[in-house]
């Protein structure tokens, strides 16, 4: 495998330059590679809540007295499929969260097609996989909100009004499902922000969002959240016209780190697709001299090459196939 | 929910919040219609003073206080009776929802597509509303806008109106999925067929109160199908209302006793419906 072989684009060109320029002139550029644990999980058992657990402790999360939301993604509820996270893995978070010493977990989503929000999780699972699901839940569409300046305006956006409980969160751990999308060709951890936006505000669909460019925008949601985590549900993912009319993807891993790019992009090699084809994360990012790139990326656990199965892609991508040497 | 467990929600304020907390402008005016119905004016009264209060200076209302842009709640406030919210707010209201459109309806993108030499989808040839101003129309947003214009409609002959609910409607009917029901939004979204939720088929047949058409048709036995079926409060609200709009709520028919209702839109709609089948017609006076 070869992540360096890419089509570069005009962007991570003048990137490039840039740092090649900056090095010429005597600055040193070190990134300091982020830490992404590729664990392998072949079922929605048991055996999650310690494999969560490890996880957790894997990556140091100092959860001591600090106030939780987990994030996971719902959108929709169709028998068979896997479109949703699998509540087994949220459940399996929220009791790691708790062992941590957290003061308080909670698990907020804002689904951005379906209003009736409990009626979506019910059908798929949170009430009888997770107790007192109801009083633990908080519908980020209906959420209290504060008007946020976009400090690193990537969209046209000028600001977003999100809601209270994740800006008040002390770390947001997103937990997505690992999915191919008809629209930006995946969709990971920082897709799942979407669901932070609230539906109160932007409607269902969050479609301001679309107008304004769903990578842009995805990429402006990235840097308004600093305090996050990534636990990526690749156990069963979802292929082809993702992230609703696709197929289940036996995958049987887990990926979860601190830095969602680094996160995102491993999970797009295990999918066997180029994260730098990947227009959110090359905009989260900057490009080649980031955490995209596998070099700055510290593996641990499984490696991709053991665990890394080919999704089908979806039909407006077919140039998103990571090319293996 | 009885109206004494909704008037046990109302805040401080007069307003109404979604389930706890700050009041909104949708449960409120779902709330203040429910009570209207059933004749508690005087709770119904303070949350009308609530909704007055937060007009916006273009004339529309925002979803909620603090948020500075007008949106679809728009066309709540304007279904309540303009003798209560006073007629030159309701006139507003009126005037806001006929102005807005979805963004791909607007002259300048239109005008820009037409430069560009894309084609008109022919799913966009009439002018639906948004959630809010600068984004693209979709079902639920088209769909009571229509309601509240229909109702206007009856009282005044007002210059637009009528035009605004007959591309609303199109609208609609260019929107019904292959096998009857409507999505959120296209039936066609990139070339893959969507699917009908039980929810915005309700408030689409609602919307579409009148018409008579094959797609209307398919999509009154989806909503007897989903009718059988359906567990959510939200979805079996708009299902009842949808089918009574077309004389087809079964006789006698009871949401199953199972059925959660934990928003105060949920249990206010679910009393507006049980009012519209017994006579007191909120949503088609």
């Amino acid at each position: 495998m070869n992540p360096m072989k890419h089509q570069i684009t005009r962007r991570e060109w003048l990137a490039s330059t840039a740092a090649l320029t900056a090095v010429g002139c005597g600055r040193k550029i070190r990134i300091v590679p982020s830490q992404v644990s590729i664990v392998k999980a072949p079922a929605y058992d048991q055996s999650l809540y310690d494999t969560v657990r490890r996880i957790f402790a894997e990556h140091r999360l100092d959860l001591r007295g600090r106030n939780v939301v987990l994030k996971p993604n719902l959108v929709e509820f169709e028998p068979g499929s896997a479109i949703n996270t699998n509540p087994m893995l949220v459940h399996a978070a929220l009791e790691a969260a708790r062992s941590l010493g957290a003061a308080s977990v909670r698990i907020a989503e804002g689904p951005g097609h379906r209003r009736n929000t409990y009626d979506l999780a019910d059908a798929a699972g949170y009430f009888t996989n997770v107790p007192d699901f109801e009083d633990l839940f908080v519908d980020l569409n209906l959420d209290d909100v504060t008007r946020m300046h976009i400090p690193r305006q990537v969209s046209g956006l000028k600001k977003l009004y999100l809601p209270n409980t994740v800006l008040r969160a002390d770390l947001l751990i997103s937990i997505p499902k690992m999915k191919t999308h008809h629209w930006v060709g995946a969709t990971l951890s920082m897709k799942n922000l979407f669901g932070t936006v609230p539906g109160g505000v932007y409607g269902w669909p969050k479609n301001p969002l679309h107008w304004a460019g769903i990578s842009e925008s995805i990429a402006d949601l990235h840097s308004l959240y600093p305090r996050v985590f990534a636990l990526v549900d690749g156990i069963v993912g979802m292929e082809g016209n993702g992230p609703i009319q696709g197929t289940p993807k036996a995958a049987g891993v887990l990926v979860a780190g601190r830095d969602m790019v680094a996160v995102d992009a491993t999970c797009c090699r295990l999918m066997r697709i180029d994260p730098f084809q990947i227009e959110y994360l090359r905009l989260a990012s900057g490009g080649l001299e980031s955490h995209v790139t596998e070099m700055n990326i510290r593996q641990i656990g499984e490696s991709i090459s053991d665990l890394a199965t080919p999704f089908q892609l979806p039909p407006d991508f077919p140039n998103l196939r990571m090319k293996v040497t | 929910m009885n109206t004494g467990a909704l008037i046990s929600k109302q805040n401080p304020d007069g307003g109404w919040p979604y389930v706890r907390g700050k009041s909104r402008t949708e449960p409120t005016a779902y709330a203040v219609m429910a009570l209207l119905a059933a004749g508690e004016d005087a709770y119904a009264d303070r949350g009308i003073r609530w909704i007055a209060s937060i007009e916006r200076p273009e004339g529309g209302w925002p979803t909620q206080v603090g948020v500075d842009q007008s949106a679809w709640v728009t066309a709540l406030v304007a279904l309540l009776p303009p003798e209560r919210l006073g007629a030159a707010a309701h006139a507003r209201a009126i005037r806001w929802l006929v102005a807005t459109v979805g963004e791909e309806s607007t002259f300048f993108y239109r005008a820009r597509q037409w430069l560009l030499g894309a084609p008109l989808p022919p799913e966009q040839r009439f002018a639906g509303w948004p959630w809010v101003p600068g984004a693209a129309a979709w079902v639920g947003p088209t769909s009571v806008a229509i309601l509240a214009l229909e109702q206007e409609a009856r009282r005044s002959s007002g210059a637009g109106i009528r035009e605004r609910i007959a591309n609303g409607r199109q609208y609609l009917l260019d929107h019904v999925c292959v096998n009857g029901g409507w999505n959120y939004g296209s039936a066609r979204p990139l070339g893959y067929e969507s699917n009908p939720y039980p929810e915005t088929t309700g408030m689409a047949l609602a919307a579409l109160r009148g018409v008579s058409s094959p797609k209307v048709d398919r999509s009154l036995n989806l909503a007897h199908q989903f009718l059988s079926q359906c567990r959510s409060a939200d979805a079996l609200n708009w299902l009842r209302l949808g089918l009574l709009a077309h004389g087809q709520l079964p006789a006698g028919f009871c949401p199953p006793s199972a059925i959660a209702y934990r928003t105060v839109p949920e249990s206010s709609l679910d009393l507006l419906v049980a009012a519209t089948a017994g006579g007191t017609a909120m949503f088609w006076a």
